[in-house]
């Protein structure tokens, strides 16, 4: 019954509306794993943050038995935070399977580890494409450790220089130096997914800091990974973090100096600016992208027909809006482009803005059969935009080729002869007046 | 076993304290200037308990004068307790006030109001009868069993006289800390937070003092609750941070437990420029431990046992380790504070770094041939220049070089942590990273096989600059060298297939469509002469036409003549306009309305000629026939 059908319809764009809705608040509900309820105490400027911007969090012992993360096929939370590094076994009926399933689901994650990691999050890390070192092994850097460090050169100042060049994962450049002390990661080269959002320096290195290095250590250079987020093809969001400190009220506030000598001291880390961005980042706070109206029409007319002819000159609209502060405002892109597809990519070029919206003008190509206006955008830091519009397009009807082609002007005059000709000589017939034979 | 895990438990030693920077924020937080009662009382008390005044107490004396509400408990209170921080502030009470006071004494009232208004009463040094709030509370206890409550109740038995029977409150701090939860044997804190357990903390010894009876808290414990209530460094509210300071306050000043807290002065680290290892030995709040002193009971790692005793001055305590001549390493200290029975976790671990300074000697470059490993020519580098040509090794060669690291005070062989030799391609970026390794006599030998490694060059020939990264945590000066530049030849060059895996997030290229080119057509002088030679045949026609005579004068201008040559006319020019413009339906549509239309002029115009013809053919037969006649 089409009647119900369209009902089915309308409750699932009421539902769509309301996830949008949902989104559009920056809010949603985050289960916070910990190892003690203490962290809630020593990381309470990162959580309050979260909460000032309306973050639903639930704070929760990883080892608690009441733990769980779907119930009947349902995600009890939209986000979930693991600052629990040494957790051996999770409690209740999460584990590493529910938190790839959470992900697979559209769930976004952020882990923060530290040189106690235990098995599942390494797991975890798998799963994403992140390799995390052993327990006990941490990032070591001894050209580029804090003046306050306790004597491993494990408390690393990290260069901003390091980071990521993508704003809306990192928030704007800034010249503070990151604290960091924790353990190290390498992305799996097989997974194009993973981000490098913050990578320790050609000097670091990861390594038990109290064994000789009898065996090429796990992670070496730049090849370090400090921090590495991922976004997956549907567009969840992870974070894994070395360090759990680097979260900690302690780091967000602690000065920061390079122990070498003439190094710049800095009142602040860039932590918590970076911390911030990140958490805004993996909670879709920040870089998703939706799709508006998408229009297109040849030029001089304003609906689109039935087919277009090839050869058209066709104008192509779409309306692209970003999330900012909880609303959808236009985004701001250069370099968004339109493909015109059939199979292959016949024509690729780039929207112009056009007040609210990007369009762009051009030929169809002289090639007929079924196309698509296809739109994909995907942009570090940004959710994967794509938009497809199918369209046909016909060859020429017989009344569009060109009538006087001048090599065929004989013809033609050959033609316009024999018609004149006719008419000249039916007029002559009817009215010749014959002289009189007789005279 | 058995004995080393209890060696480790007393090993427990607090790992969060105030620092003089957390003590400052701390007083900040509490230095907001007033908005009520609550919050001048919190302030006021608060930064006394850090040993601190309000900036202008006269100011806040009227605030307290002015606000107060005689006949509200918790206002007379928050004055009360707040005028007594205050020098020379007295808050004026009525009689009424005290009968008021006393009469919310009793079993009806919460134990809030009980210890708001015998607080009161004390700080007003008023009388009150200590064995009737005892009763009061001990009943009040049965019905209010919670952790705020009863912690309200021991601070308001600290305010009672000492001949009340106070045993059975005493009695509540042991059951108050058997519901303190432990977590992980670091932290121990209430369920409630961390507001409840630095209150709990705060009265617990308050009432202990007052009774001068110990607190059945363990060691341990005292420095799990330290953990727990210090390792918050931020505070959400104004109450919050009061609590942390009267816990601070307690903590630091009590009769029977005073934690130590003993800190390196900068990193514990001690070398030959700096032979002083510093302490620092505070209480919770930063104050240095001016009464104690500080002995090293071992240093191991060393295996002599060695006692060494710290020299006080200005709050700092010294040792001058180098004296002792360690070589390179850690030391693990066991460190005693003493010189007060009170001192809780004086017994701390320390770890003492012995830091040094490494030099390179004997840098030596060379490109050995695989084949033949005779007639290769060393080049020696010092530090810190860089050689002066660069070396090249094709695939038949081997790129080599060796050295020493040597301490530069002790003239020993060191082996560093890390001594990497960096190969960075200056073009492409990409950095390759070897490990060193010494052999059995220190000397560390690193050999490139140019065939061997090739793969991971990605078999991308050019130059490499060549780093040695040698650092340690023991050592002062870490080293970033780059000792020559290598050019690397691999043999079989592959296209770098691999560097377009990081294009996912880049616009792709533009594609603009090739239109099909038009044929190229024949000249058009030949059509344009073919035309002509077409046209000719009518031109012809009509000239022969001229010398024959042809003419139209039997053209009459009836209407159907002139109608029958028009839709003539027209049907021909439809014929163009299907060619230049309609399709067949269109055209035939158009062509059966000029066409019928015609056709019916047509037979009309046949029809009067046909008469017109008759006529004239029967007349011309009559004159005929006449002629003959």
């Amino acid at each position: 019954d089409p009647g119900d059908k369209r009902g089915v319809w309308f409750l699932f764009s009421v539902l769509c509306a309301c996830c949008l809705a949902d989104v559009a608040r920056g809010d949603g509900k985050t289960l916070v794993l910990l190892d003690n309820p203490n962290i809630k105490d020593t990381h309470s400027m990162f959580f309050r943050s979260l909460a000032d911007r309306g973050f639903d969090l639930t704070f929760k012992t990883a080892d608690d038995p009441s733990l769980s993360l779907i119930k009947y096929g349902q995600f009890l939370y939209d986000h979930l935070i693991i600052f629990s590094p040494s957790v051996e076994d999770f409690g209740g009926n999460i584990n590493v399977e529910t938190i790839t399933a959470f992900i697979d689901g559209g769930g976004n994650v952020l882990v923060a580890a530290s040189s106690d990691i235990g098995d599942p999050l390494r797991e975890l890390g798998s799963e994403c494409g992140i390799e995390f070192d052993e327990e006990k092994t941490a990032v070591i850097d001894h050209h580029n450790y804090d003046v306050s460090d306790p004597g491993e050169h494990t408390l690393i100042v990290a260069d901003p220089e390091n980071l990521l060049k993508a704003p809306t994962i990192v928030g704007k450049p800034t010249d503070k130096p990151i604290l960091f002390k924790g353990v190290g990661m390498v992305a799996d080269p097989e997974n194009p997914l993973v981000l490098d959002i913050l990578t320790g320096s050609s000097t670091s290195y990861s390594f038990f800091p109290d064994q000789p290095i009898k065996q090429y250590p796990h992670a070496v250079g730049k090849n370090t990974l400090l921090i590495a987020g991922l976004q997956a093809r549907n567009n969840a969001r992870v974070v894994f973090s070395g360090s759990l400190h680097f979260f900690s009220d302690a780091f967000f506030n602690a000065p920061v100096q390079k122990a070498l000598p003439g190094s710049k001291r800095y009142e602040q880390p860039g932590n918590r600016d970076l911390a911030e961005a990140l958490s805004r980042w993996v909670f879709k706070e920040a870089g998703v992208l939706r799709v508006g109206a998408v229009a297109h029409h040849p030029v001089g007319e304003s609906t689109p027909p039935a087919a277009y002819t090839i050869t058209d000159l066709v104008e192509y609209s779409i309306v692209i809006e970003m999330l900012s502060e909880g609303r959808w405002v236009p985004f701001d892109g250069d370099d968004i482009q339109l493909e015109f597809v059939r199979i292959d990519p016949f024509v690729r070029t780039y929207l112009k803005k056009n007040g609210g919206k990007y369009s762009i003008q051009f030929k169809l190509p002289d090639v007929y059969g079924v196309f698509q206006f296809k739109v994909d955008y995907n942009r570090l830091g940004y959710t994967h935009l794509y938009s497809s519009t199918q369209v046909s397009v016909r060859p020429l009807q017989h009344t569009q080729y060109e009538r006087f082609i001048p090599s065929a002007y004989p013809y033609y005059a050959s033609v316009f002869s024999m018609m004149a000709g006719l008419f000249v000589f039916s007029v002559v017939f009817l009215h010749m007046k014959e002289k009189e034979k007789s005279d | 076993v058995a004995s080393r895990l209890v060696l480790g438990a007393h090993a427990l030693t607090p790992s969060h304290h105030l620092a003089a920077s957390d003590v400052a924020r701390l007083e900040a937080v509490l230095s907001q200037s007033f908005t009520d009662l609550q919050s001048a009382y919190y302030s006021i008390v608060g930064l006394n308990k850090l040993g601190v005044s309000v900036a202008d107490t006269d100011e806040a004396c009227r605030f307290l004068q002015s606000n107060v509400d005689p006949t509200s408990i918790a206002s007379l209170f928050y004055a009360a307790e707040a005028s007594q921080s205050l020098s020379g502030c007295e808050i004026p009470v009525s009689n009424e006030t005290r009968d008021f006071l006393l009469a919310a004494v009793s079993e009806d009232s919460t134990i809030s109001q009980i210890h708001n208004s015998v607080s009161t009463l004390s700080s007003l040094g008023l009388p009150l009868a200590s064995q009737e709030v005892v009763s009061a509370l001990t009943s009040r206890i049965t019905k209010e069993d919670n952790v705020y409550a009863i912690t309200l109740a021991l601070q308001t038995a600290a305010h009672l006289s000492q001949q009340a029977d106070l045993s059975g409150i005493l009695e509540e701090i042991e059951d108050l800390a058997a519901r303190l939860d432990d977590l992980g044997g670091v932290y121990l804190q209430f369920e409630e937070g961390l507001e409840a357990t630095a209150l709990f903390v705060t009265a617990a010894y308050a009432l202990s003092d007052h009774v001068d009876m110990e607190p059945p808290l363990k060691e341990d414990q005292v420095i799990q609750l330290v953990n727990s209530i210090f390792s918050k460094k931020s505070w959400d509210s104004l109450s919050e941070a009061f609590s942390v300071a009267c816990a601070a306050a307690a903590l630091s000043n009590n009769r029977f437990h005073v934690p130590v807290i003993v800190s390196a002065l900068g990193p514990a680290t001690v070398s030959h420029r700096q032979p002083l290892l510093q302490l620092q030995v505070t209480n919770v709040l930063c104050d240095p431990l001016t009464s104690a002193s500080v002995v090293v009971e071992s240093a191991s790692s060393v295996t002599t046992k060695i006692t060494l005793f710290f020299f006080y001055s200005s709050g700092i305590f010294e040792l001058n380790f180098m004296n002792s001549q360690p070589a390179s390493g850690y030391y693990q200290f066991a460190v005693a504070v003493t010189g007060d029975s009170r001192l809780v976790a004086n017994h701390i671990e320390l770890k003492v770094k012995v830091s040094t300074e490494v030099v390179i000697s004997n840098m030596d470059l060379s490109v050995v041939d695989k084949d033949q490993s005779i007639g290769t020519k060393t080049t020696r580098v010092d530090y810190p220049s860089k050689a002066k040509n660069s070396f090249v090794a094709d695939s038949h060669q081997n790129f080599a070089m060796s050295f020493q690291l040597v301490d530069v005070n002790t003239g020993v062989e060191l082996t560093p942590h890390q001594t990497f030799v960096r190969l960075h391609n200056q073009k492409t970026g990409q950095e390759v990273v070897f490990v060193a390794e010494p052999d059995s006599k220190n000397l560390y030998k690193f050999e490139l096989d140019t065939a061997e490694r090739k793969s991971e060059f990605d078999s991308i020939s050019g130059t490499y600059a060549l780093y040695l990264i040698v650092g340690d945590a023991t050592l002062e000066n870490p080293i970033l060298w780059n000792v020559a530049d290598v050019v690397l030849k691999f043999l079989d060059e592959e296209a770098p297939a691999t560097v377009q895996t990081k294009t996912l997030y880049v616009p792709k290229p533009e594609i603009k469509h090739l239109f099909r080119e038009p044929e190229k057509r024949p000249p058009t002088v030949v059509s344009n002469t073919f035309t002509a030679l077409v046209l000719s045949p009518f031109l012809l026609l009509l000239i022969l036409w001229i010398k024959l005579g042809a003419n139209i004068s039997n053209f009459s201008f009836s209407p159907s003549c002139i109608l029958f040559h028009v839709g003539h006319a027209a049907m021909l020019g439809l014929m163009y306009v299907y060619w230049t413009h309609l399709n067949m339906f269109q055209t035939l549509k158009y062509l059966a309305i000029l066409g019928s239309f015609t056709f019916l002029a047509g037979n009309r115009m046949l029809a009067q000629k046909a008469v017109k013809r008759i006529a004239a053919e029967q007349s011309s037969r009559l004159a005929k026939y006449r002629s003959l006649r």
